[in-house]
């Protein structure tokens, strides 16, 4: 756990402290400007991770022919593709690691807003243990947890974050998630994009809103640099098929 | 998003080191893969939540709290870890009487949906006077409990006992807990309330006299006690003010004192000065009829941490203690450093004097006695240390010769300075 504290935790901690005081006190701008700090980290990984869903879109014609041409053959379907994925140097892992990076900074996130919110005495106390000796950060303390409707601190009393959360992982997810032609693939995958949205929406209502912003300010963030990397919306706008020649 | 698509992944390409691994690979992964996405759903579902109800990430709620002690005619008056009050007969060290405060109900949190019952923790240090005994509570309430009526264990209030009870308005806050100790002064006890107000009640009836408005919008809890000098009641905040009020009404008066920083401590006053630790780690001296400060302590770069407790003062000399275990000796009208003294583990709790002795305790819970009668040079050395093996925040008090101290682990030790150890202790959980 110390471990923990001393590289991940804290320097989270004392990152978004020093930001709040350099952007005038403001903790809800901290925030967003630590997730473009993360997503900015990250991002040579994302990039690769675009690349390949980039690579996977223009494949998608070949990948649908296999599917037809081996539809009833799993093992061989899994066997072509693979064969296919190599040949266009594309590696189905490479896509875990933003998700594994941004993870432990979502935990070292949400301990970082409830101990630098400090609702109750004891964290005020044991933030002082965890602060850094920066002028910076020790002149932003106490933090003011209000931004608009919002405690920071506290879940979203209403519905707006919920929607926004879940409304922006729907299309992040949406532009990203190949067609299938297999009925039963296609399912899965509808069932699939729903449910996370949902899921995180529920979520946004259980955490507090400082967390929630966190995810919608990324979620915005991957649809803006999906846009770009990718030159459109992906398959959030279903392509109308090419004509045969 | 990321996840879904690694398990949304049609094919995968782990195995082409070994052909047939590869093969085999394929099927499993072909077979599993509706098993895995179910999986990955629940993890994560489940490691979130996990995360808010599991206490040391910092989601659940407990009581805490670190009430302190004080000693009334032979009997120690403290508030449990449990949400009790209770009256120790320090001679029998037995319980003479316990309160139980109700409990707060508050969500489970985590995957449970349904509410706990929390008990209400206590952060003050509890006031006795004419045999009633004041506490203020985290649950915003502040009790008036009569020693004859506790003793008796009538029900709660006996209002021909002289007990009361009020309850503080949350007026559009978060909170109205009571975190900071009560000021009484005359026939008035004034409470800071964490919905930002400061309120006057009558002593005798709790009836409320006047309340504040709120004195800082921006970070609006006030976990600082109040403090009166002539005529007029200050009291710090967190965004950096000192503000004075009327005694009579509550109305700001024209004084005010501002600072960069946030204040740590509630402020101590000694002749015209006022003495209070900052979140800037420096502990300021502020003119009281000019507004203007007299110093700041350390003179050049800040201490390693804040000054949280409030310092004492005797004969013009400042002692305070800082989160970063150092114990400082300042001369209160030039901030000069006379000694210093280094505990080694954070001082939470103020500093107390008795007869010619400085007796601080540090988180760790060591206690440290200083014979001020001696020369103690630059860096002072105590007269006797004794360790309680208890992690301590909460204040304590020291009467002829004894040292009260509530530690974290809601025992309270009792140490002997000439005996130069703990004489005895009792578990605060124990039942009447």
């Amino acid at each position: 756990m110390a471990v923990w504290y001393l590289i991940i935790a804290n320097p989270v901690l004392n990152v978004l402290v020093a930001l709040t005081h350099l952007l005038g006190g403001s903790f809800v701008l901290s925030i967003i400007a630590l997730t473009v700090i993360v997503r900015l980290f990250s991002s040579p990984l994302t990039k690769r991770q675009l690349n390949s869903t980039k690579a996977m879109q223009e494949m998608q014609p070949k990948i649908q022919e296999l599917q037809k041409k081996y539809g009833k053959n799993q093992q061989k379907l899994q066997q072509e593709m693979m064969k296919l994925y190599k040949e266009a140097g594309i590696n189905p892992l490479g896509c875990i690691w933003p998700m594994l990076i941004q993870l432990p900074i979502w935990i070292a996130l949400y301990q970082a807003i409830m101990s630098a919110l400090a609702s109750t005495p004891e964290s005020l106390l044991g933030l002082a243990q965890r602060l850094y000796s920066w002028d910076i950060v020790n002149q932003a303390i106490p933090l003011s947890s209000k931004f608009l409707w919002l405690d920071l601190g506290q879940p979203d009393p209403y519905l707006i974050l919920a929607i926004i959360v879940g409304g922006t992982m729907w299309v992040q997810q949406k532009m990203t998630t190949a067609p299938a032609v297999d009925a039963r693939q296609q399912s899965t995958n509808r069932m699939m994009t729903l449910l996370m949205p949902l899921m995180f929406g529920f979520l946004t209502l259980m955490f507090p809103s400082g967390l929630a912003l966190y995810w919608a300010v990324s979620n915005i963030i991957g649809i803006i640099t999906q846009y770009f990397v990718t030159g459109g919306w992906g398959y959030l706008r279903p392509r109308s098929p090419s004509p045969s020649k | 998003m990321v996840l879904l698509e690694v398990a949304g992944w049609q094919p995968r390409g782990y195995g082409d080191v070994i052909p047939s691994l590869k093969v085999a690979m394929t099927q499993y992964l072909s077979f599993t893969m509706k098993q895995a996405k179910i999986l990955l759903l629940i993890v994560i579902f489940l490691l979130p939540l996990t995360l808010a109800s599991c206490a040391p990430w910092g989601g659940s709620q407990s009581a805490g709290g670190w009430a302190g002690t004080v000693v009334y005619e032979g009997t120690v008056y403290v508030g449990t870890l449990d949400g009790r009050v209770v009256a120790i007969n320090s001679s029998t060290e037995n319980l003479e009487w316990a309160y139980s405060i109700a409990p707060i109900t508050a969500p489970s949190g985590g995957l449970s949906c349904g509410e706990t019952s929390i008990p209400t923790a206590i952060y003050g240090t509890p006031i006795v006077d004419e045999g009633i005994v004041y506490i203020g509570t985290y649950s915003g309430q502040v009790l008036a409990l009569s020693m004859l009526a506790r003793g008796q264990n009538l029900t709660f209030p006996q209002r021909g006992y002289g007990e009361w009870e009020w309850a503080c308005p949350i007026n559009n806050a978060r909170s109205n807990a009571i975190v900071a100790d009560l000021l009484l002064s005359g026939d008035t006890i004034y409470v800071s309330s964490s919905n930002g107000r400061v309120y006057s009640l009558d002593k005798e009836f709790g009836d409320l006299n006047w309340e504040s408005k709120v004195l800082n919008e921006r970070h609006i809890k006030l976990w600082t006690s109040p403090i009166i000098q002539d005529n007029a009641l200050y009291i710090s905040t967190y965004d950096g003010h000192i503000y004075a009020l009327s005694l009579e009404t509550g109305d700001l008066l024209s004084w005010y004192f501002e600072s960069d920083a946030g204040f740590a401590s509630s402020p101590v006053i000694y002749e015209d000065a006022m003495f209070l630790g900052s979140f800037d780690r420096y502990l300021y001296a502020v003119n009281i009829s000019s507004s203007i400060p007299m110093w700041k302590f350390p003179e050049e770069k800040p201490a390693g941490n804040w000054f949280w407790a409030p310092p004492v003062t005797k004969g013009g000399i400042v002692y305070a203690g800082c989160l970063n275990g150092g114990l400082y000796a300042v001369e209160a009208k030039t901030g000069e450093n006379l000694w210093e003294f280094n505990a080694g583990s954070p001082i939470v709790a103020s500093p107390v004097l008795m007869a010619n002795m400085l007796i601080v305790v540090d988180e760790s819970g060591t206690v440290y006695v200083f014979d001020l009668n001696t020369e103690l040079g630059n860096e002072a050395v105590p007269l006797m240390t004794v360790s309680i093996d208890a992690a301590v925040k909460s204040s304590f008090c020291a009467q002829e010769g004894l040292i009260y101290i509530r530690g974290d682990d809601n025992q309270l030790y009792v140490v002997d300075i000439d005996v130069g150890g703990i004489i005895w202790k009792i578990d605060l959980s124990i039942e009447e």
